[in-house]
């Protein structure tokens, strides 16, 4: 039980708890606001009116996320001192350099901006929306860069030294180009908008399935189709990039995802352990399903390794990250969903190029729309179960191999940490189970399909100040 | 270097106080507002803005980390408690405005909304204070006060105070932005808000110099000693004009005296800090990250300050 009144122990909890509840909003919002700018640009280009009630009804949800985003992310800015403040003083410089610019740029463009796409449908011409628009998801996106940049930079530190306990930056450009960076940057950017393409794909079944309009949510599944076909399989790739990287830079981590306690040596052909029961205390795993040759042929297509791959053996017991079967079943968690999605990706695909999708005939789709309402999460499991295996994989360091994470906690008392982590464990709860009831109270009230489009019988709300009134859906 | 970044921090803060001391302000407000049709009313005139306005804590949080860590860990370590009061505040105050839209018990996320903003404020009103009273730290700058340092009547007074002065801010604001009842309603606020400001802020500006060593040293330092004698005199003389534009029902006046007293009473506590960031005993100098880094974040940032206030003031502009 002393564990419960350990700060570092807290410390990690309450931030492991409210990283990984952020998350889930950005990442929604981050992705769908591609979506929209795609729907928007759409509508000005056909004046299709249809596309226009997309935008106002996806638009709905974004917000709902957008809020709770904020709410939550929020506490993140600020742990880094009140939880973290040794690791905040030791690498200010260059990882608060970084925050700051996450803040004074993306943020600002997001939150800027997002008043003019909300409310300003009827008050700027249609070109300012649009660019409206455009720079909410560009400034999103510029989010998800700058702290993955940040994140990266945490998992393969270089562009500096660690001189007294402080990282000193000598090269700023080549910390910010760090090797993880790339990699990291895309693999994020692809999950937030294969995650919403599920997501709206998924709501959007849900409506056929329930013979709602199918005709309009046909539509929003097959503009979210046609991002997947390549959003998907591209996302495979880049996350295959992600192993080979993980060889050269974090070869604990490589480890523990694949519960491999021997080096495995080059020129040896190497199997995959598709599932095992890894066996921390004995270093073994004693139960395991293995595929011959899988992982010379994942890792270097062909049966033997090119270059070795580490075992956890290699490394002093308290150089390894703890957690082996949680890191090791999250791994497989997300690479499953990943392919899952292409693999509905594709049979959706075969049957739009059939005609299966064509609004007469979608609603006969019952097996496919059901395997997309059941995609819908997905996408947020994946990308919980990555980012566990990403920053529980990094551990026990905090910046790898500078930097130990029980070094970087701050000296709080264990009691104010306990009392900072009950609330945020009840709010969160509520606001998870709020949001949820209010999402689902905008997917049953629907779109408003009678919704006049911008400049028809709308100068009215120009002038007066108070009150400043929703779209008239979401206040109906 | 340090100073150029003791400065911008200064403006982002400055701005910071401003935009969301009146957003801030009326959620206070909204507490004590007679029905709920006017709750909602208080609500929705800041639907489009609070999210811009909150955003400059935001940029005010990285840039202090990025500029100057060893305050940004110190501060926020010491003050573990008033942030995450702050906090828990605005998490109420932010999903407030979403749930409200969507929730049938209105009454719910607007109370929510009014106690996240008084509990934000009430954060924020402790942690001057306990700038205000010092932090406690070894000569590397590392805290070593207790988790209750910050609770004490000194830094209760000051955080009354700046409760009420957001109280101010948000009156002259919803004068300007409403009418009728409501509006008259506000007047009345707006000058009790105005006189319990002006007590606080008096005894807070006569008990620092008695109460802490160096402030009054550096009040009584000269040329500053004039500046300072002249602080106190400039805000009576805003305060009387702010209550003769309540008295005469102008509506925009007041919240423009009010806007150059929250302005005056920032230089004076600027003037009163610098050096310091930590104070009694930390410099910005000391706390300063190493110059590349502050110039490679001015690279960054410095050209995008003028971007960021010319759009503050584009999305202020009528018709939006």
């Amino acid at each position: 039980m002393a564990h419960f009144l350990d700060t570092v122990v807290l410390s990690r909890i309450q931030f492991a708890l409210t990283s990984s509840f952020h998350m889930l909003w950005p990442v929604l919002t981050t992705g769908m606001g591609i979506y929209l700018v795609l729907v928007e640009g759409v509508w000005l280009r056909t004046r299709n009116i249809s596309y226009y009630h997309h935008a106002r009804f996806w638009t709905q949800l974004y917000l709902l996320n957008f809020g709770i985003g904020v709410a939550s992310g929020l506490p993140m800015e600020f742990q880094f001192g009140t939880n973290w403040a040794p690791f905040s003083e030791a690498v200010g410089d260059f990882f608060g350099s970084i925050l700051g610019f996450e803040g004074s740029m993306a943020f600002m463009l997001e939150a800027g901006f997002l008043g003019i796409m909300v409310f300003g449908w009827n008050r700027v011409p249609g070109v300012i929306h649009y660019l409206s628009t455009i720079m909410v998801a560009f400034g999103a996106n510029l989010s998800t860069f700058w702290i993955l940049t940040a994140n990266s930079w945490m998992q393969t530190p270089v562009g500096g030294e660690l001189v007294n306990g402080k990282f000193v930056v000598k090269d700023y450009f080549a910390a910010i180009f760090n090797p993880a960076m790339l990699n990291s940057v895309a693999h994020m950017f692809l999950a937030t908008l294969e995650t919403s393409l599920f997501v709206v794909g998924g709501i959007s079944a849900w409506y056929v399935l329930n013979r709602r309009h199918p005709e309009f949510f046909g539509k929003s599944l097959k503009i979210a189709l046609a991002v997947a076909i390549v959003v998907a399989p591209l996302q495979i790739a880049v996350g295959h990039e992600s192993a080979l990287h993980l060889r050269e830079n974090q070869p604990t981590k490589l480890a523990a995802m694949e519960a491999q306690w021997e080096t495995l040596p080059a020129g040896e052909p190497a199997a995959y352990t598709l599932l095992a029961l890894p066996d921390s205390e004995h270093e073994i795993n004693p139960w395991s399903l293995e595929v011959p040759y899988g992982l010379g042929l994942i890792l270097d297509l062909q049966p033997n390794l090119q270059k070795p791959v580490l075992g956890l053996k290699d490394f002093a017991p308290e150089n390894r990250p703890p957690l082996i079967p949680l890191i090791y079943y999250s791994f497989r968690v997300m690479v499953g969903i990943g392919f899952f999605l292409a693999a509905l990706m594709l049979v959706s695909t075969v049957q739009w190029l059939r005609g299966k999708l064509a609004d007469d005939q979608i609603t006969g789709q019952t097996w496919l729309m059901r395997a997309w309402l059941f995609a819908a999460p997905l996408g947020y499991i994946a990308v919980e179960a990555g980012w566990i295996v990403r920053e529980v994989g990094r551990q026990p360091w905090t910046v790898y191999g500078l930097i130990r994470t029980s070094d970087a906690a701050s000296h709080v008392p264990a009691t104010d940490v306990l009392g900072s982590l009950s609330l945020f464990t009840a709010i969160y709860g509520i606001l998870f189970v709020s949001a949820l009831h209010f999402g689902r109270r905008i997917l049953l009230h629907g779109p408003n399909l009678e919704l006049p489009p911008p400049g028809l019988g709308s100068q009215s709300a120009r002038t007066e100040m108070v009150p400043d009134r929703r779209p008239t859906e979401v206040s109906a | 270097m340090p100073q150029v970044w003791f400065v911008i921090l200064a403006l982002f803060l400055l701005l910071y106080v401003i935009l969301d001391g009146f957003d801030l302000g009326v959620g206070i407000l909204s507490l004590t507002a007679s029905s709920e049709e006017r709750r909602s009313i208080l609500m929705t005139s800041l639907g489009n803005v609070w999210d811009a306005n909150e955003t400059w804590l935001v940029v005010m949080g990285g840039a202090l980390f990025g500029a100057f860590p060893l305050a940004y860990a110190t501060i926020l370590t010491a003050l573990y408690i008033p942030i995450f009061i702050m906090i828990f505040g605005f998490i109420f105050r932010a999903v407030a405005f979403e749930f409200r839209e969507h929730s049938n018990r209105k009454l719910l996320w607007n109370t929510a909304f009014g106690v996240g903003s008084f509990l934000a404020a009430l954060g924020q009103g402790f942690a001057l204070g306990s700038i205000f009273k010092g932090i406690q730290v070894d000569a590397a700058g590392h805290f070593t006060g207790t988790q209750w340092d910050w609770l004490s009547w000194q830094t209760l007074l000051v955080a009354l105070t700046l409760i009420q002065g957001y109280v101010l801010i948000g009156s002259t604001y919803l004068i300007l932005k409403t009418e009728g009842s409501l509006q008259q309603t506000h007047y009345r606020t707006a000058t009790l808000a105005a006189w319990t400001t002006l007590i606080g802020a008096g005894l807070v500006t006569v008990l620092t110099p008695v109460l802490y060593n160096q402030a009054r040293e550096r009040l009584l330092e000269r040329p500053l000693v004039y500046i300072f004698a002249l602080i106190p005199l400039l805000a009576i003389l805003l305060i009387g004009l702010l209550l003769r534009s309540l008295r005469q029902k102008k509506e925009v006046e007041p919240f423009v005296w009010t806007v150059l007293l929250f302005v005056l009473s920032f230089m004076g506590l600027g003037l009163l800090i610098f050096p310091y960031i930590i104070p009694p005993s930390i410099t910005i100098y000391q706390a300063a990250a190493d110059p590349s880094a502050l110039v490679f974040m001015l690279v960054f940032i410095g050209f995008l300050i003028p971007i960021m206030l010319f759009y503050e003031k584009q999305r202020k502009a009528p018709g939006f």
